[in-house]
């Protein structure tokens, strides 16, 4: 099976809903901010310890939560095949809100900024979290204006992840004994 | 306690029995399978075979109220899966999972124009049988053996017009027949306008016809499905 179709070499693409759009359309770089977002957790989840399978199948989930984000942001507004897509509901954004409870009661309390970095699974779940604050931001450019009620739950979703994703880092450094840098002003 | 997914009820996979085989040509034919009753499809959506380790997807060309499941299949003499298809004993249990994809009709003031290679007809079969009608239909194929259900297009169409890339010059074609591939006709034939275009077929066809839309009807919309 050939994975290319060369139906884009001109530049544009086409959404779900059937637009055809440029790729660079602030539709696509949404798109491509969450699968980008995807691809690093998935680099987070080949470093982590064998013995974390827990938390791979956790982050597996979250994988599979943004293949459901990117197939909404590929939907324009009011096209009946959103009628098909499985919703990122508020239950989504709770289930991590539990995560993040769980996991902030493994770590010490943080009073200051922290370098993002540490052992190499803490500085990937950084830069997840920095890409998911960049497509929260991508989102958000592509809201505005727009009334649809899914982007609401797609922004609260990420803003969630990306907390998620800050804790995670800590209890990736904790993992491994290596403990909290503190940014000296 | 982890974070349960989010779920995917198309991830549960679906048991149906194979109930019949009819060869529409020397090198495809139709089968049958039951439907299981907990399971629901949109008209143009496709199933995914799990096979021995092998995965190949295959859409729809039955009703969804249909009690009966049913696929249009090209035998390819490599191709491991279609070998097994076309030679499974009535009876043969096959495991499935879906329905999945999104090329279902959508419907709107546009005109829609389906364009079909091969057996990509199967779901635009699905749609016509579920009652779509109106449509300007395209089925490009080398020789008119291969129009499979014509009749049921012709029925549903406002126009339906088989392309015969491989008719000779000198050979008669059939009622409305055009002699050439589809994008010939689109670029020759289709006016000036905003359209639904739904393309299923070769990847080829899907590349040249959206270039050719981004060209010619650029406000219109695409929906493909890509057969491989």
């Amino acid at each position: 099976m050939k994975t290319y179709v060369g139906s884009g070499d001109r530049g544009r693409t086409s959404l779900l809903s059937g637009e055809r759009v440029e790729k660079s359309h602030g539709r696509i770089a949404a798109v491509g901010d969450v699968d980008e977002l995807n691809s690093l957790l998935g680099a987070l989840i080949a470093a982590l310890p064998e013995k974390q399978r827990e938390l791979r199948e956790e982050l597996q989930g979250i994988q599979a939560d943004l293949f459901h984000v990117g197939a909404w942001l590929a939907t324009s507004p009011g096209s009946s095949t959103l009628e098909m897509l499985q919703e990122i509901g508020p239950g989504r954004t709770k289930a991590l809100e539990a995560a993040i409870d769980r996991i902030e009661a493994a770590l010490p309390p943080l009073r200051s900024f922290i370098h993002p970095g540490g052992h190499p699974t803490a500085a990937w779940a950084h830069i997840a979290r920095a890409v998911c604050r960049r497509a929260e931001r991508q989102v958000l450019r592509l809201a505005a204006g727009e009334t649809a009620e899914q982007p609401s739950s797609v922004i609260a979703y990420l803003n969630r992840l990306s907390d998620y994703l800050f804790v995670l880092a800590r209890f990736c450094n904790t993992l491994h004994g290596i403990p909290d840098e503190v940014w000296q002003k | 306690m982890t974070i349960p997914s989010s779920g995917n009820s198309l991830a549960s996979p679906f048991t149906a029995e194979l109930l019949r085989r009819s060869w529409l040509s020397e090198k495809t034919f139709e089968l049958e399978l039951s439907r299981p009753l907990s399971f629901h499809f949109r008209p143009g959506q496709r199933i995914r075979f799990l096979h021995n380790g092998l995965e190949r997807d295959y859409s729809l060309l039955s009703r969804p109220d249909s009690p009966r499941l049913g696929l249009c299949v090209r035998h390819l003499p490599a191709g491991l899966f279609s070998s097994i298809l076309a030679a499974a004993e009535i009876g043969t249990s096959f495991t499935f999972t879906g329905p999945h994809g999104y090329f279902v009709f959508q419907g709107s003031l546009r005109p829609a124009v389906f364009v079909a290679t091969g057996t990509g007809v199967a779901p635009f079969l699905s749609m016509t049988r579920s009652g779509v009608t109106g449509f300007t239909m395209l089925h490009g194929v080398r020789k008119a053996a291969e129009l499979y259900y014509r009749p049921d297009f012709c029925a549903a169409a406002s126009l339906y017009v088989p392309c015969l890339s491989h008719a000779s010059p000198e050979s008669a074609l059939p009622p409305g027949a055009y002699r050439g591939r589809v994008i010939e006709y689109l670029r020759d034939h289709l006016p000036s306008g905003a359209y639904d275009f739904y393309l299923c077929g070769r990847r080829e066809m899907i590349r040249d016809v959206t270039l050719l839309v981004d060209e010619r009807f650029p406000e219109s919309l695409v929906y493909a499905e890509i057969f491989y």
